[in-house]
């Protein structure tokens, strides 16, 4: 006979910021988070790295390629701010879709983009990155900017982008990480878990958001532990860049 | 991330002056998609300028391939930026192009043909009585300068040349340099005649 309880014993956990929850439950505690903070994202990523993501993402638009025509998948795409320039880059002939599983930020990201006249060539879709509702073969790039940390399954999730992307179609990681020099590390310590929760208070009335992004970045793996799932996943020629120190790596990998 | 940063700002400095042009952005929307690489041969430097509906985008590291590559040396770049005349540098022999040049022609000459409306940005700001007033008056002070400016030069020509005699008149000069130039060559004949008498040529042998 089944016991209820010794099944909910045996469900496996994993993190959130420091805590360890179940499984099934931090997808429901990140759309939490997101759900809180989504009106005001955008002002508080200017904010907190003092418009430093703007340039992150920059880079990672440079470093995509993308060309007239291309079909790309911003995944966790949120207020849109690489959909846009992706948009711009593919021409009427190509598309962008932004997916994100938080229904809020979807919604403020097309919003965002319908005012901005980003419109035709992008498609909204709300999708978990873990079952990417595509077909095989069909991105010509992939990117999931400050998204990747949020995910249960962050192996299924790269398998799954993996599958939808055509071969050598390129994936583009953009996730906070571990600074190179341990007094940056310091100071970015101090910045995350005393300035953050803070702002995240005054601007959103919401520091328990903030501390858990603080967490979240922490248990994130670092640079070479994300290039060895993006290799064990099956992508090829994997590198990574460093930016702001280290406190940002954008992965790029190709699948063969 | 700081040269990053210098192009952010130049790109979004430079698509805010496209846009007092009302022709601009249309003509760089027809060449929406193309890749434009600048290499600078000295010293190494690497530029891809991507034309869009919105302006220019520029970018110093860029994955794809570029349809037309420029190499140049910076004196002919900073050339090129700065002359009205693109096309006449674009065809210079320090300059190479790869690809297709008629992207990189078309992209110069819609930066040739630019005619920045600056009256209509300012009267944004200002209100239109305010930006007439302020365009007249400036119409007015470039038109006095530019008076002023000739009258000073004329004036101080004919002192320098007349009241003075500091300086000799444009055609008073024009004369000397002729008279100068005819005894040069009369000077030239004599010294040859007196070469010719001491060295006397041995008769030829015409058998």
């Amino acid at each position: 006979m089944n016991d209820p309880r010794k099944g909910r014993e045996a469900e496996p956990t994993t993190h959130f910021g420091y805590q360890n929850v179940p499984e099934s439950q931090k997808a429901q505690k990140v759309a939490e988070v997101f759900h809180s903070v989504a009106a005001k994202y955008d002002l508080m990523n200017d904010v907190l790295s003092g418009g430093l993501h703007r340039l992150w993402k920059r880079f990672t638009i440079e470093l995509s390629g993308v060309r007239r025509g291309n079909r790309v998948l911003d995944i966790a795409g949120g207020t849109g701010d690489l959909t846009r320039q992706f948009s711009r880059l593919v021409g009427e002939s190509g598309e962008v879709v932004l997916a994100d599983i938080n229904s809020s930020m979807l919604k403020v990201g097309r919003d965002r983009l319908l005012d901005k006249g980003v419109a035709g060539n992008v498609r909204f879709v709300q999708a978990d990155a873990e079952k990417l509702p595509f077909p095989d073969n069909h991105f010509d790039v992939v990117t999931i900017a400050f998204g990747l940390r949020n995910v249960t399954h962050k192996e299924d999730a790269l398998r799954s982008m993996l599958r939808v992307l055509k071969p050598g179609g390129r994936l583009l990681v953009l996730e906070f990480s571990k600074p190179s020099n341990a007094l940056l590390g310091k100071a970015y310590d101090a910045y995350s878990f005393a300035f953050m929760p803070l702002a995240g208070k005054l601007i959103t009335n919401d520091a328990d958001s903030y501390r858990y992004l603080a967490e979240s970045i922490r248990m994130h793996p670092n640079q070479e532990t994300l290039k060895g799932m993006m290799v064990e996943a099956g992508f090829e020629r994997v590198t990574y860049h460093n930016m702001t120190g280290g406190i940002v790596a954008l992965h790029r990998g190709l699948k063969p | 991330m700081l040269g990053t940063a210098l192009l952010a700002s130049a790109e979004h400095a430079l698509n805010r002056l496209l846009r007092l042009d009302g022709t601009a952005q249309p003509r760089l929307a027809r060449l929406g998609g193309r890749v434009i690489a600048v290499r600078c041969t000295a010293p190494e430097l690497a530029l891809h300028i991507l034309p869009n509906a919105d302006g220019l985008r520029l970018a110093s590291h860029w994955q794809g391939e570029a349809d037309c590559t420029l190499h140049a040396p910076a004196a002919s770049l900073l050339r090129l930026a700065a002359s009205r005349q693109k096309t006449a540098i674009l065809h210079s022999p320090e300059v190479r192009l790869e690809g297709d040049s008629a992207s990189l022609l078309a992209l110069a000459e819609i930066l040739e043909d630019l005619e920045l409306d600056w009256e209509y940005e300012l009267s944004r700001w200002l209100g239109p009585v305010a930006t007439q007033l302020f365009a007249g008056s400036l119409q007015h002070a470039t038109r006095w300068s530019g008076q002023s400016l000739a009258s000073l030069r004329q004036d101080l020509a004919d002192y320098l040349g007349e009241e003075s005699s500091t300086l000799v008149g444009r055609h008073e000069a024009e004369a000397r340099f002729a008279e100068v130039d005819d005894l040069r060559l009369a000077l030239d004949r004599l010294e040859a005649r007196l070469a010719r008498l001491a060295h006397p040529q041995e008769p030829r042998d015409n058998a």
